[in-house]
């Protein structure tokens, strides 16, 4: 669908935290925030909260998941799956790579399950 | 006896819940919701975002009407008006008798009117409003506006929340409430003073009195209401809403013969006084196994867990499962004059509060027990403090009191140390 784009290296985000790439730097139509979950792999949502207006890169990142800032509505990093209410949609993922320590982003190529 | 079908009382987030949870936990009998509003929408949103008309009704449903369908969920839209327990039947005010192995009550409660004299018959008459559903919200929303007068009855969640929203539309807001600050045992005494505080600055007049009588003022006033306050004065306010608690609708269970204390019993796997029968949500109030009755929660996070464990609990029923869900520390939200308040746990229980000051206010409360423990915690603009200190909570992380206080120790560092 679309070439893989480099987004960090692998030390720029770390563990439990999150980079918000805008629409511009990604070719995407939203912004994407790529999250450094503390099962330590990488991992890629659209970034506003499927229930409300939120940015998920100001949530919490907690083992594999991701917790809305605004109304605690959480996610699955890796499948984008929403886990609990206020949300009932899934959240949309992004493929990640890791490959010699670079972390490149596939937008819109979902993630494999 | 096998549960092959459920009937949920109530659409409320507590009887939703119990339906998203028996569906995503792949039960496969039939299950029934009762629903008086049809299609079930969440509330919190009734006192900011749609009653500013920044959002719409569509909006605020959990799952659009074709998602019940898709999930095998019978929507009934309708009023009950007798459960039989013995029996499971549910009869509907004005439609068939429904049947199933068991009934959960959701059913949630009703606005409070103070018996202060008068507030009755300017209810009745359409001055003096309360906000519980999407009907009571538009009510509000159409008295709202430049050159109205809104008078605000408590300084509560609801009451901040309406007064913040009323004065972002133009209105002419008074906030009355005999407590000055109100809030202090939700989120302490320093975030109550300055989220308090934070009305006049944003052009509410505040008043520190109780409400002793309200009468029609056309003539006295030019506006619908005169209300006297019991310091003397009195305000002019073309409406006035009451926020000052909820009475849980418990009517059906009394009738239902179910064991009935200040809310329907429930015991920790949410099941009432009858083996058919559960309650949920703001209705429903918790006999810890000990034998204690808890005092019932009103929160919105309440409602979905609660109805979440019940809905674990009718899965274990039906077949092996892991059972029911505990139940967390309890965590609420609100939100005024563009501000984002959040609450943990208890900031009342006994210990010594912390705060964290951002920009030279104080912005987080921690709420620590004797042993170095976290057991509340409130913060304005802060939400990521809150998420932080709810898992200190479950996990009973011993903390240092001041990393707690110091602004550049980063919370989620406290969560991760062991």
């Amino acid at each position: 669908m679309s070439e893989p784009i480099r987004v960090a290296a692998v030390e720029d985000i770390d563990e439990g935290e999150a980079l918000l790439l805008q629409p511009e730097v990604t070719g995407a139509s939203e912004p994407i925030s790529v999250f450094h979950g503390e099962d330590g792999g990488f991992y890629a949502l659209d970034d506003e909260c499927t229930h409300e207006t939120a940015s998920l890169a100001d949530g919490l990142v907690d083992g594999d998941t991701v917790e809305c800032p605004k109304h605690s509505a959480a996610f699955c990093l890796k499948d984008g799956r929403a886990l609990c209410l206020p949300a009932t949609r899934d959240a949309r993922t992004h493929r990640v790579e890791v490959r010699d320590g670079e972390i490149y982003l596939h937008p819109g190529v979902p993630a494999q399950a | 006896m096998s549960v092959e079908s459920v009937i949920v009382v109530g659409g409320g987030p507590a009887g939703f819940a119990v339906v998203q949870r028996l569906r995503r936990g792949f039960f496969d009998g039939t299950v029934t919701l009762i629903a008086s509003e049809g299609v079930p929408y969440d509330r919190p949103p009734l006192s900011k975002e749609y009653l500013a008309g920044t959002t719409d009704v569509e909006a605020i449903r959990f799952e659009p009407a074709e998602w019940f369908a898709e999930h095998e969920v019978d929507l009934v839209t309708g009023d009950v008006s007798s459960v039989e327990p013995d029996t499971g039947e549910v009869r509907l005010a004005d439609g068939p008798t429904l049947r199933a192995d068991r009934v959960v009550f959701a059913t949630g409660g009703a606005a409070a009117l103070p018996p202060i004299p008068g507030v009755e018959q300017s209810h009745d008459a359409g001055t003096v409003l309360t906000l519980r559903s999407l009907d009571d919200a538009d009510a509000l929303r159409a008295r709202l506006g430049p050159g109205r007068r809104l008078a605000v009855v408590g300084g509560g969640l609801i009451g901040a929340e309406v007064a913040s929203t009323a004065a972002g539309t133009g209105t002419e807001v008074v906030l009355i409430d005999p407590v000055d600050p109100p809030l202090v045992a939700a989120v302490g005494p320093e975030l109550a003073r300055r989220l308090h505080d934070m009305h006049a600055a944003h052009g509410v007049e505040v008043r520190t009195a109780a409400v002793a009588q309200v009468e029609a003022g056309e003539e006295a006033t030019g506006r619908a209401l005169r209300i006297h306050l019991d310091d003397g004065s009195e305000v002019a306010a073309d409406t006035a809403l009451i926020g000052v608690g909820m009475v849980p609708r418990t009517a059906l269970a009394v009738a239902a013969g179910l064991e009935v204390d200040g809310g329907i019993v429930v015991d920790e796997t949410f099941r009432t006084s009858h083996q058919r029968i559960y309650a949920v949500g703001d209705v429903a109030r918790l006999r810890t196994d000990d034998g204690e009755l808890q005092p019932r929660a009103e929160h919105w996070e309440h409602a979905v867990l609660s109805g979440g464990a019940a809905g674990a609990a009718l899965l274990a029923e039906a077949g092996p499962s892991a059972g029911p869900e505990p139940i967390e520390s309890p965590w609420f939200w609100s939100d005024r004059h563009g501000v984002h308040l959040e609450a943990v746990g208890s900031m009342a229980a006994p210990g010594r509060t912390i705060t964290r000051e951002i920009d030279g206010a104080p912005a987080v409360a921690f709420r620590v027990d004797e042993t170095s423990r976290v057991i509340g915690c409130a913060a304005i603009d802060a939400s990521q403090a809150v998420r932080v200190a709810r898992r200190l909570i479950a996990r009973g992380t011993v903390v240092d009191a001041d990393d707690l206080a110091d602004p550049d120790v980063p919370l989620k560092q406290l969560m991760r140390r062991r």
